[in-house]
C-alpha cells in the first residue's frame, strides 16, 4: 500500500517520459529551427498566438472574478453551478462549430437581420475567422469561464474553507465593507494562488488550441500552433521537424508566460496588501442585474449553439436568407445509426480510461505527501501543455516499440496518459484538504487504513471523485489523433468520425456526431451529479447538496 | 513473391518483348491463381480518406463483394487525410516494424506517392501484373502511369480519374465562364462572390496552375522541370492575380481551406461558382440533396488539368495478396461502372470502355443526372512537379501572410 505511487509512476510516468523523448527528439534537429525561423509566416503567427492567448486568458479570469464577486450568495450562482457541468461537457470543437453556424456571414444571426438590411446574399465581412481572431477569442473565453467559475466552485465547496470565506465575508461587512470590495480586497487575494493551476491549462489552451481556431481562427496567417499541426501532420519529414520544432517553441512560449505571471504576482503583493488594510470602505452598490445578465448570456450561446447544430444534422439544402431550410432529411441520423459501434467504442475507452485516470490519481495522493506534487508538476502538466500532435507522435512511436499500435490497449494506454493528469487536477483539491481528523477518529477507533478509505474517506468524497472520473471520460470522447495514430485508425471513435467527415465538408452527418460527441460526456456529467448528490444525502455531507 | 515474376515482365518490357507476351501468359494466370489463394482469410486494412459518405458506401458495397467472391475480409480504416498513413508507414519503418505493418493497401495520389516511391515505403511492382491492368486505358489515359511527374512503375493501380471542373446554381449564373479570362470578367461584374482554396492546399494549386496554363502563350516550359529564372515565366500569372484578388471573396484577403468548404459556401449562398476534381462531386450532392437541382457543371472549353488516383500497398503490409485481389476487383468493370455512377460516387472509369465487352460496356452507360458535365472538355496534364514547389513558395511570399 505504501508503494501505491509506483503505479501511477509505471503507468503513467514511465509511458510518458518515454513518449516525451521521442517527440522531442525531433524537434531538437538545428536543420528544423533554421528552417522555422526562416518561414515568414513564423514571425505573424506568433504574435497572434501570443494576442490570442493572452486576450482570453485575460478576460476568461476578468469575467469570472467578476462573475463569481457579483453572483456569490445569490440563487442564480446556484443556478449557474448546476449548468456548469452540461456546459464543461461540451466538446470544444462541436462548441465552435455550433457557434460558427451562429456567427458566420451565412449564420443565424445573419439570417435573422437580412430581412431589415435587405440583404440577398450572405454580407461578406469575417464574423469568423476574421484577421484580429476576436471570433477565436470569444469562443474561448466562453468556453474557458465555465471552466473557471468550476475551479472556483470547487475550491469554495470543503466545508472548512467555504465556512472559513464566509466568516471573514460576515466580519467585513459588520466593519461596514460591501460584499463586492471584501472580495476584491480579501478574499481573492487568498483564492487565486489556488486557481494558479487552472489559469496555466487555460493559458496553454488558449496558446495551443487547434481544433476551434481551424473552426473560427484567422487563416492568413493562422495561429502558431495550427501551423505546427499542418506542419506535423504533412507527408514530408522536414516539415514534420520544422513543425515538432513549432510546438516546442508553443511550449516555451508558455512556460515563459506562466513564470512572467508569477513574477507580476510576487511584484503586485506589497499593492495588494496595502490595499487590504487601507480602510476605506467605498459606497456600496446594489446587486445589479448585470451579472445574471451576463451568465445567461453565455449560458444561451452554449443554448443556440447546440440547437444549430440539431437543426444543421437535418437541414440538407439552407440557401441564405431562409430561416428555414429548402430540403429537409434524415439521412444524417441515417448514418449514424449505422455507425452506431463507434459509440460503443467511445464510451467503453472514455469509461476505461477515466477509471484508471481516478484510481492513478487516487493512489498518488493517498502514499504521497502534497509536497511531491509539485514535484510530479511537470510530467503531470505535459500533456496539458505539449501541443497535442506532437505528444502523440512520441506515445504513437512508445506504442510501435511495444507493439501496441492497432489495439485496444494501446489506445486504453494513450487516452489514460491524457485523463490521468486531469483527474489529479480536478481531484487534488478536495482529495489534498480532506479533513484529517476524520482519519484520526477512525484510528482511535481500531479501524485500519483500508477500511478508512472504504467506509469513511472515499464516500464522503464520491462527488468530487465521480466528478474527476466525468472529466476524464470527457478528455477521453474527445481525443482524435491520439486514436488514429495509435488505434492504426482501426477503432473508429464519434470524434474520429465526426473529424473525416468534416474533411469532406458533410456538415449534417459531421453536426450529428458532433452531437454525440457532447451527448455521451454530458451523461457522464450527469452521472457524476447524480451520484454525488444521492451520496451527499445518504450520508448527509453538508454543503454539497 | 511476385517480385521476380514482375521483373521478369519489365525485363521484358523493357526488350521490347510485350508482343511474345502470350507465352507467358499461362504462368501469369498461374502465379495469379496462387496470389489468390494466398489472399483467402486474409484481412486487409483499407486506409483511405473518409470524409464522404458516397465513398464510404461504396466501400462498404465493395468490401461486401470481395468477401463474398474472394474470401479476403477487407475493413475501411477512415482517414482524415492520406498523410497520416503516409506518417504512420515511416514511423513503422522507423521503428524496425518491416513485416505485419498496420496498413495493407491504400488510396493515394500525387505528393504522398512521390513521398512513399523516393523514400521505397511502397510494395512492388504489382500493379501492371494484375489481370484488370489489361483493361486500363493507359493510352487514351496517360495519367494512368504518370503521377505528379513521377512514373508510377507499377507501384500504384489506377483507380479513378479527375479532372478540374467547375459548379454553379444556374439560377444564379446564367452563362458558365468557359475560361479563366471569362472568370476574372465574371468575378468584375459580382466582386466577393468568387475565390479558390488556398494553396498548398491541392485544389488551391490546382486552380493556379490551369490561370498559368491558360494564360501562357507557350505551355511547353511548364511541362519541363522549372529552370533558375522560373519567376520570369511566371510573371503574367502574378500580374492576372494582383488584379483578380481584389475581386474576390473577402477581397482576396482570406481564402477557405478546402473545396469542401467553398462547396458549403456555394449551399449557403455566400459563393456563386465551387470548384472540385471530380467533375461528377456536383451530380452526385445533387443526387444526395445537399445541392439544389438546378446546380450545372463544366470544364473550360480549351480544356482542364486532370489526373489519376491511386491504390497502393505499403511495403509492410500484413495481407499483400489479400490488398493485391482487392485493387484487381476494384479495377474490374463491375467494381468501376458502379464508382461512376452518379447515384453511387460519380468518379469515372480508368478503364478503356470501348474496349470492354459490350455487356460490361452497357454497365457504363448510365446516363447523366442532374448537375452532370454535359459538354466534356479535354484533360490537360499537369505542370512539371517541380513547378508546385515554386509556384506554392511565391505564393506565400505574395499573399500568404
Amino acid at each position: 500500500m505504501r508503494f501505491a505511487w509506483l503505479l501511477p509512476a509505471g503507468l503513467f510516468a514511465l509511458p510518458l517520459a518515454a513518449a516525451l523523448v521521442w517527440a522531442l527528439a525531433g524537434a531538437l534537429d538545428p536543420l528544423a529551427w533554421r528552417q522555422l525561423a526562416a518561414d515568414p509566416a513564423l514571425a505573424p503567427s506568433l504574435r497572434l498566438a501570443l494576442w490570442v492567448g493572452s486576450a482570453s486568458t485575460l478576460l476568461s479570469l476578468g469575467l469570472t472574478l467578476w462573475l463569481v464577486t457579483h453572483l456569490h450568495a445569490r440563487p442564480a450562482w446556484a443556478r449557474l453551478e448546476r449548468a456548469l457541468g452540461g456546459l464543461l461537457a461540451i466538446p470544444h470543437a462541436a462548441f465552435a462549430v455550433g457557434l460558427a453556424l451562429l456567427l458566420m456571414p451565412s449564420g443565424l444571426i445573419a439570417r435573422l437581420i437580412a430581412p431589415l438590411a435587405g440583404w440577398t446574399a450572405p454580407p461578406d465581412v469575417a464574423t469568423v475567422q476574421d484577421p484580429f481572431g476576436l471570433a477565436l477569442i470569444a469562443a474561448l473565453v466562453l468556453k474557458e469561464v465555465p471552466f473557471l467559475l468550476w475551479n472556483v466552485a470547487a475550491q469554495l465547496r470543503p466545508v472548512a474553507r467555504n465556512a472559513q470565506l464566509r466568516q471573514q465575508l460576515q466580519t467585513a461587512q459588520a466593519m461596514g465593507y460591501p460584499a463586492a470590495s471584501v472580495w476584491w480586497r480579501v478574499l481573492w487575494p487568498q483564492l487565486l494562488p489556488r486557481l494558479a493551476l487552472p489559469l496555466l491549462a487555460v493559458w496553454a489552451y488558449g496558446l495551443t488550441v487547434v481544433d476551434m481556431a481551424l473552426v473560427l481562427g484567422p487563416t492568413r496567417p493562422p495561429t502558431l500552433a495550427v501551423l505546427s499541426w499542418q506542419w506535423l501532420l504533412d507527408a514530408d519529414a522536414a516539415m514534420n521537424r520544422q513543425g515538432a520544432a513549432a510546438a516546442l517553441l508553443l511550449a516555451g512560449v508558455t512556460a515563459a508566460g506562466a513564470l512572467a505571471a508569477a513574477v507580476a504576482w510576487r511584484l503586485l503583493q506589497p499593492a495588494l496588501r496595502a490595499r487590504e488594510v487601507r480602510g476605506d470602505r467605498p459606497p456600496a452598490h446594489a446587486a445589479g442585474p448585470g451579472a445574471p445578465l451576463l451568465a445567461l448570456a453565455g449560458v444561451s450561446a452554449y443554448a443556440s449553439a447546440i440547437v444549430l447544430l440539431l437543426f444543421v444534422s437535418i437541414a440538407s439544402v439552407w440557401s441564405f436568407p431562409a430561416l428555414w431550410p429548402q430540403q429537409v432529411s434524415l439521412d444524417a441520423w441515417g448514418a449514424v445509426a449505422t455507425g452506431l459501434r463507434s459509440v460503443w467504442v467511445t464510451a467503453g475507452l472514455a469509461f476505461a480510461s477515466a477509471a484508471t485516470g481516478v484510481v492513478l490519481a487516487i493512489a498518488w495522493m493517498e502514499t504521497t505527501p502534497e509536497a511531491w506534487d509539485r514535484r510530479a508538476a511537470p510530467l503531470v502538466f505535459a500533456p496539458m501543455l505539449l501541443p497535442g500532435v506532437l505528444l502523440v507522435v512520441g506515445l504513437y512511436r512508445l506504442a510501435l516499440e511495444l507493439g501496441i499500435d492497432g489495439s485496444l490497449a494501446g489506445l486504453w494506454l494513450a487516452h489514460s496518459l491524457f485523463t490521468t493528469p486531469y483527474a489529479l487536477v480536478a481531484l487534488a483539491p478536495a482529495y489534498r484538504s480532506f479533513d484529517a481528523r476524520y482519519e484520526h477518529t477512525a484510528m482511535a477507533l481500531g479501524r485500519s487504513h483500508l477500511a478508512f478509505l472504504r467506509q469513511v474517506k472515499w464516500p464522503m468524497l464520491l462527488a468530487p471523485i465521480a466528478s474527476a472520473a466525468a472529466i476524464g471520460f470527457a478528455v477521453s470522447v474527445t481525443q482524435y489523433l491520439s486514436t488514429q495514430f495509435v488505434g492504426a485508425g482501426r477503432y473508429a471513435t464519434v470524434t474520429t468520425e465526426a473529424l473525416t467527415l468534416a474533411s469532406g465538408g458533410q456538415r449534417g452527418t459531421m453536426a450529428a456526431f458532433a452531437l454525440l460527441q457532447a451527448l455521451l460526456p454530458a451523461l457522464a456529467f450527469a452521472a457524476a451529479w447524480w451520484l454525488g448528490r444521492a451520496q451527499a444525502r445518504r450520508i448527509g455531507v453538508p454543503g454539497v447538496a | 513473391m511476385t517480385s521476380l515474376h514482375d521483373r521478369r515482365r519489365q525485363l521484358l518490357v523493357a526488350a521490347g518483348l510485350l508482343p511474345f507476351a502470350p507465352l507467358l501468359r499461362a504462368a501469369d494466370a498461374a502465379a495469379w491463381e496462387r496470389t489468390e489463394k494466398a489472399a483467402r482469410g486474409q484481412t486487409v486494412y483499407f486506409n483511405a480518406w473518409g470524409g464522404s459518405e458516397q465513398v464510404n458506401a461504396y466501400l462498404q458495397w465493395a468490401a461486401g463483394e470481395i468477401g463474398r467472391r474472394h474470401g479476403v475480409r477487407v475493413e475501411h480504416v477512415k482517414l482524415g487525410d492520406t498523410a497520416e498513413v503516409v506518417k504512420r508507414v515511416r514511423a513503422e519503418k522507423q521503428a524496425g516494424r518491416l513485416a505485419d505493418g498496420s496498413a495493407d493497401m491504400m488510396w493515394i495520389n500525387g505528393e504522398n506517392f512521390l513521398v512513399m516511391k523516393r523514400e521505397s515505403l511502397l510494395f512492388g511492382p504489382f500493379a501492371e501484373a494484375l489481370p484488370n491492368f489489361a483493361l486500363v486505358d493507359v493510352t487514351g489515359k496517360p495519367t494512368t502511369r504518370i503521377d505528379f511527374s513521377e512514373p508510377v512503375d507499377g507501384m500504384e493501380a489506377a483507380w479513378g480519374m479527375a479532372q478540374l471542373t467547375f459548379y454553379a446554381d444556374a439560377k444564379k449564373v446564367a452563362q458558365p465562364p468557359q475560361s479563366m479570362a471569362a472568370l476574372i470578367d465574371f468575378a468584375r461584374k459580382n466582386p466577393g462572390r468568387l475565390t479558390y482554396p488556398k494553396p498548398p492546399q491541392f485544389h488551391g494549386t490546382t486552380f493556379l496552375k490551369q490561370l498559368l496554363l491558360e494564360l501562357a502563350p507557350d505551355r511547353q516550359p511548364f511541362y519541363a522541370p522549372a529552370p533558375a529564372d522560373a519567376q520570369r515565366l511566371l510573371a503574367p500569372l502574378w500580374r492576372t492575380l494582383d488584379t483578380l484578388h481584389p475581386l474576390l471573396w473577402r477581397q482576396g484577403r482570406q481564402f477557405p481551406a478546402s473545396t469542401v468548404v467553398m462547396r458549403q459556401m456555394l449551399a449557403d449562398g455566400e459563393l456563386l461558382i465551387g470548384l472540385t476534381f471530380n467533375p461528377n462531386e456536383a451530380a452526385n450532392e445533387v443526387a444526395a440533396k445537399r445541392l439544389p437541382g438546378s446546380v450545372v457543371s463544366w470544364q473550360h472549353a480549351a480544356g482542364t488539368i486532370g489526373n489519376t488516383h491511386f491504390l497502393a500497398i505499403p511495403f509492410n503490409a500484413r495481407a499483400k495478396e489479400g490488398a493485391q485481389v482487392a485493387i484487381n476487383f476494384l479495377q474490374s468493370p463491375l467494381a468501376q461502372a458502379r464508382k461512376a455512377d452518379i447515384q453511387v460516387w460519380g468518379d469515372p472509369t480508368v478503364l478503356a470502355v470501348a474496349r470492354l465487352s459490350a455487356a460490361d460496356q452497357a454497365a457504363f452507360a448510365q446516363g447523366q443526372g442532374p448537375g452532370s458535365v454535359t459538354q466534356p472538355a479535354p484533360t490537360l496534364p499537369e505542370p512539371h512537379a517541380s513547378w508546385v514547389e515554386v509556384i506554392e513558395r511565391e505564393w506565400a511570399r505574395r499573399y500568404g501572410q
